[in-house]
């Protein structure tokens, strides 16, 4: 979980990290009036992404006025398609040089890993892509909560001598770094980063602040949490989209693969899935997408991410169901039960509730193509066996193939060659 | 089918990898031993699961839960240490404990040098999980996962995690697998379904599916588990199953290019997220931790793999081919038989959940004892130890017994809580008033490992005093001195004798062991399980079981013993022959519709504990009128009744009672008192072994002790 740079400053003031004198964060520029301010001060746009700066984001005020004009036009902003709900306001600080500290982890060799850089200020992906021994990285194999002061030395040295500093800068860099370190370890942290960390002439200061929290880890954070006065866990990917939210309150993963609102292609189909855990859920996609490009002349369009694996219970099931057939572009639904550790007769009643559920009340229905092996075969064969018997009318679209004599690639690319041919389009 | 032996497959060859002395072991023992460590819901269920597919689960491990059973069988222990002291050879361990202790307990296994660890807890806060894997690296564990859905091994029929059995093994003949076939590792569990049932559509076995895990840092990574398999002879193929994120794939490939003589055998490797939305995964921290390098995306994993040669897939149909083509259309087994095979796993009806007990196995005329017959323990073993074995499931040995018989002894001393016997009142009622006043018994401890038997024999001991309350011979008692035999405190007891009469003393305790046990379905024993199911206090669930035995159940001794005795008395009063004046009894028992009690078994034709207590009877020098009697009652009834019913364990307790001159109503009390060791083993091996408040289906309860032995 993200947090924002007000807040992570806060934990950075809480670790003896110095930071700019904050004013306050506003929500609107009305509040402006209300706040004790120095001029000149920064105007920062609190959204959970980078390069705000590059962006408009971030702004320089000499006077109210000013501070008035910039505000109006920030929180008229969209940065990489977030709002800017809230303003932060802090002291411009008077600098005479910039470096960055970071902490993460290594994914090669999961060790924590220090980065520093003379190449402050700027964005340091490209540094690091265009110019990595501009890079100084150090990684630290024991997961002790503090570091060295061997090593915290040894970095500041290094970071000192490429930015030209005075020796005396050393230390102070050294006790920033651990600093730094010790927040990351404390809290649990994905990444912690001042990027910039700014010289001035009486010593340093954090002029940005990133803190990522380790969601796994957010149950034990909760003195963190309660200082920041943040009861929900954050999501902090782009806005979900309505089907995104309807999945999310009915406890399934689902992501939309398609930009919404979609505009919808008369000339492709539109593939549903429903397709077992997140790996498949995945795969799945991709095997769409290929026997669409290889078998359909790429007229075939999947449309979502389900993660429908761990056993879900009966009405979840069918919510999968009611849900892509309320997305009005889907066209045909692939679904693939492995009930391994789960059942397959709990999946196919409700897909089965939803189908006749869907029939009775009139609402819009989707063929659904697909196959179930696994746990508990003999009963849920029997109850489709029977609902197909009893509701011919309803279930007439319903095909599931019961066992693994064909492969899912098979049952895939029949169900798009059905749907081609009830379109009386070719493949 | 047949298996390939466990020290033959892979999972050996990796253990003798790390530990090359505990693989001597395995070697002798023919198993490859695995602990389950965390029996929450899902560790208790797939405990079940990987021991139906075959794994041997030796132990499992629950803080606070030390001492009672997994699966009815499997020992539990509060620690890793304390569970290695016990069974030094275990080589797999697989964590399933919540994400906020899952850092601890896996620690523990590692520090403990088990060689392999399987972490299927997801959701580890990273912190922890880069201790875990500090400490592993420092103990060469290997270490799979976390948020793994484990390892599976079809060739040997061993797993450890969540992977059904679904992954098909090479056959070397129709009914015998060999140890050959693809292995595949995949950071993916749901997708191994869709991977097997590809390859298998084309006869290509696997014989190993190892998950990596999906957490954000795991024990073993694609470069470190592609060479073990690869090193492995009967790895003929490995499939690397990756997917969009991390750099594992990239890590791998690099590996590849550097060391490629790690690298001797074919290669596949599928990418799963080619088509998926882009920003989803990349970090801003990820981005910058390798200057210089781009990764995380399918096409930088396509690429990387692929600079190295290694082909890259994306689809089922492009597996199958690209794997075909490496392994010249090898066909490792019958394809049609493989269907069949899975068609009868998803075919076979649920399996019938039986419960199990490891105390007594009930057949028609034999009774085993934790796999001793009870006439062998009625001959050769006294109270004491035979109550230590129906708690402990072994005898105790000679320094353990002395412990035991001392504490017994000491509970007959104590003096009992006042109780008042109505007149006429069952004894059965009468204990139980005893049981439930005891405030002795109530506050001795049971905890610790030897606990549960140290309350049984003391509660023994109790009930020794509780009955020279009933026959008021408490001064015979008072005056132990300790050193006695504790068949001396019952005779006391029963007699209120101090000087002890040997051959009735030995005679009276083998009638008591004879009724220690008739298994889980006697009313008795039903009464005290459903009292264990709520956790009632030991005390009060010996007290319903013994309540339960009235006049229907376990009385009929008493009424036997009148029998006998009236008969006797009869023939002597007329001068008539015993027969003959039997015959009239049960006449006119007949007429006013009295039961004929002793007589019948709804189990045993011959009941296994009437031999040796005739036997012991006559050794003892006891034997009189009444046993005769007894030997030929079955006989006179099926004269007079014109139906053969057998005598039983009562019928014969009834006559040897007559024959010592005793109150009938010790018949019961002898009854009563034996019945009460085994009421106390099922009580605890109840709280054990068995979830709170649980439905007890009795009839559905198996026996799942030891086999039948002898006594040394």
């Amino acid at each position: 979980m993200k947090l924002y740079e007000s807040e992570a400053k806060k934990v950075f003031e809480k670790m003896g990290i110095p930071i700019p004198k904050q004013y306050g964060v506003i929500r609107s520029a009305k509040e402006l009036d209300a706040l004790q301010l120095k001029f000149p001060l920064m105007l920062k746009s609190m959204v959970l992404v980078g390069g705000r700066g590059k962006a408009g984001g971030i702004k320089k005020a000499n006077n109210l006025e000013e501070a008035h004009k910039i505000s109006d036009v920030l929180f008229k902003l969209k940065i990489k398609g977030f709002p800017v709900d809230c303003i932060l306001l802090e002291e411009a600080v008077e600098e005479t040089g910039a470096c960055y500290i970071g902490i993460t982890m290594d994914p090669a060799t999961f060790n924590n890993v220090i980065i520093v850089s003379a190449s402050g200020g700027v964005d340091i992906e490209q540094v690091a892509l265009k110019n990595p021994q501009a890079i100084v990285r150090k990684e630290i194999s024991d997961n002790n909560k503090e570091i060295s002061k061997t090593i915290a030395l040894d970095l500041a040295s290094s970071l000192n001598q490429s930015m030209k500093g005075k020796n005396e800068c050393s230390k102070i860099l050294a006790d920033i770094i651990s600093k730094v370190y010790a927040t990351y370890q404390r809290f649990d942290a994905r990444l912690c980063e001042i990027n910039p960390l700014l010289i001035t002439p009486s010593g340093v200061v954090a002029a940005d602040a990133k803190l990522v929290l380790d969601d796994n880890a957010l149950f034990r954070q909760v003195e963190l949490l309660e200082m920041l006065g943040i009861t929900e866990k954050r999501h902090d990917v782009a806005e979900r989209t309505k089907n995104e939210l309807r999945a999310q309150s009915a406890g399934f993963p689902y992501i939309d693969l398609l930009p919404q609102p979609v505009t919808k292609d008369q000339g492709k189909l539109y593939v549903g899935l429903i397709p077992g855990g997140a790996g498949y859920g995945i795969f799945s996609i991709d095997e769409v997408s290929t026997i669409g490009h290889r078998y359909f002349h790429d007229q075939v369009v999947p449309v979502n991410f389900m993660d429908s694996g761990g056993g879900p219970p009966q009405n979840r099931v069918a919510e999968m169901f009611h849900l892509l057939m309320d997305y009005p572009v889907v066209d045909l639904i692939v679904t693939s039960r492995f009930g391994g550790i789960s059942s397959c007769d709990i999946f196919i009643r409700g897909m089965i509730q939803a189908v006749i559920e869907r029939y009775e009340n009139g609402k819009r229905m989707v063929p659904i193509f697909g196959r179930m092996v696994g746990t508990d075969l003999p009963s849920a064969r029997a109850f489709l066996e029977k609902a197909k018997a009893e509701n011919p009318e309803a279930l007439q679209h319903v095909t599931i193939y019961v066992g693994n004599q064909r492969i899912m690639a098979d049952v895939i690319r029949e169900g798009i060659q059905k749907a081609f041919e009830v379109k009386g389009w070719k493949p | 089918m047949k298996l390939v032996p466990p020290d033959q497959g892979m999972l050996y060859y990796i253990i003798e990898n790390k530990r090359p002395d505990l693989a001597k072991k395995i070697k002798q023992s023919g198993i490859i031993e695995t602990v389950v460590v965390g029996l929450g819901g899902q560790g208790t269920r797939h405990a079940e699961l990987m021991q139906q597919y075959g794994t041997t689960i030796t132990a499992g491990i629950a803080p606070g839960r030390g001492g009672t059973r997994l699966l009815e069988t499997i020992p539990v222990y509060d620690t890793i240490a304390e569970c290695l002291k016990e069974h030094p050879n275990i080589a797999v361990a697989s964590v399933w404990r919540h994400y906020s202790t899952a850092k601890d307990a896996t620690i523990e296994a590692i520090e403990a040098d088990i060689p392999i660890i399987i972490l299927i807890s997801e959701g580890i806060p990273l912190k922890d999980v880069r201790d875990i894997l500090v400490s592993a690296r420092k103990h060469k564990t290997v270490l799979i996962g976390g948020n793994t859905p484990g390892v599976i091994f079809p060739p040997e029929g061993i797993k450890a995690g969540m992977l059904p059995d679904v992954f098909y093994p090479e056959e070397i003949s129709p009914d015998v697998f060999g140890p050959k076939g693809v292995t595949i590792i995949s950071r993916s569990g749901a997708i191994l379904y869709h991977l097997s049932d590809a390859l298998a559509s084309v006869g290509i076995a696997q014989n190993a599916v190892l998950g990596v895990g999906g957490d954000g840092a795991i024990g073993s990574t694609f470069r470190d588990l592609v060479p073990l398999a690869m090193a492995y002879d009967n790895t003929d193929l490995v499939v690397v199953a990756g997917e969009i994120g991390g750099c594992q794939e990239e890590l791998l490939a690099e590996d590849i290019k550097k060391n490629p003589k790690k690298y001797p055998k074919p290669l596949v490797a599928l990418i799963s997220g080619a088509h998926a939305p882009e920003g989803k995964t990349m970090g801003h921290a990820g981005a910058i931790v390798s200057p210089g390098q781009v990764y995380g995306t399918f096409q930088s994993k396509k690429q990387a793999l692929e600079s190295v040669g290694v082909p890259v897939v994306n689809s089922q149909y492009d597996l199958i081919t690209e794997v075909q083509k490496r392994l010249k259309k090898k066909i490792y087994f019958d394809m049609e038989n493989y269907y069949k095979k899975m068609k009868t796993i998803w075919d076979a009806p649920s399996k019938k959940t039986g419960w199990g007990t490891l105390i007594t196995k009930v057949m028609p005329n034999n009774l085993l004892i934790s796999g001793y017959s009870l006439q062998d323990i009625v001959e050769k073993k006294g109270f004491i130890e035979t109550a230590y074995l129906l708690v402990k499931g072994e005898f105790p040995d000679k320094k353990t017994a002395e412990e035991m018989r001392k504490i017994a002894i000491d509970a007959a001393k104590r003096p009992a809580p006042n109780v008042h016997r109505s007149k006429k009142e069952d004894i059965s009622k009468t204990l139980v008033k005893y049981f439930v006043l005891d405030d002795e018994l109530a506050q001795y401890p049971e905890e610790g490992t030897n606990g549960a038997v140290k309350k049984t024999v003391f509660g023994i001991g109790r009930t020794a005093r509780y009955l020279s309350g009933i026959l008021h011979t408490e001064k015979a008692l008072e005056k132990l001195s300790g050193d006695e035999p504790f068949s001396h405190v019952i005779y006391r007891a029963v007699t209120g004798n101090t000087m002890v009469n040997e051959q009735h003393s030995r005679m009276i305790e083998a009638m008591i062991v004879a009724c220690v046990d008739h298994g889980v379905t006697p009313p008795s024993a039903q009464a005290t399980l459903i009292a264990a199911t709520t956790r009632a206090p030991y005390e009060i669930a010996v007290a319903q079981g013994v309540g339960a035995i009235t006049d229907v159940h376990g009385g009929a001794g008493a009424k036997a013993a009148q029998l006998f005795t009236e008969c006797i008395l009869k023939s002597k009063k007329e001068n008539i022959d015993v027969a003959q004046a039997t015959r009239e009894i049960m006449k006119k028992y007949i007429e006013e519709g009295k039961r004929i009690e002793g007589l019948g078994h709804r189990l045993h034709t011959k009941d296994p504990r009437r031999d040796v207590l005739w036997n012991f009877s006559a050794q003892t020098g006891i034997a009189g009128e009444h046993v005769q009697l007894s030997k030929k009652v079955s006989t006179i009834f099926e004269q007079v009744r014109g139906m053969s019913l057998p005598i039983n364990v009562d019928g014969v307790i009834g006559a040897i009672v007559a024959d010592m001159g005793l109150d009938p109503a010790m018949a019961k009390a002898f009854f009563i008192y034996g019945r009460i060791a085994g009421l106390s083993a099922h009580y605890f091996e109840e709280i054990a072994s068995q979830p709170r408040m649980r439905q007890i289906h009795f009839n559905e309860a198996l026996y799942k002790g030891k086999g039948p032995r002898n006594i040394q």
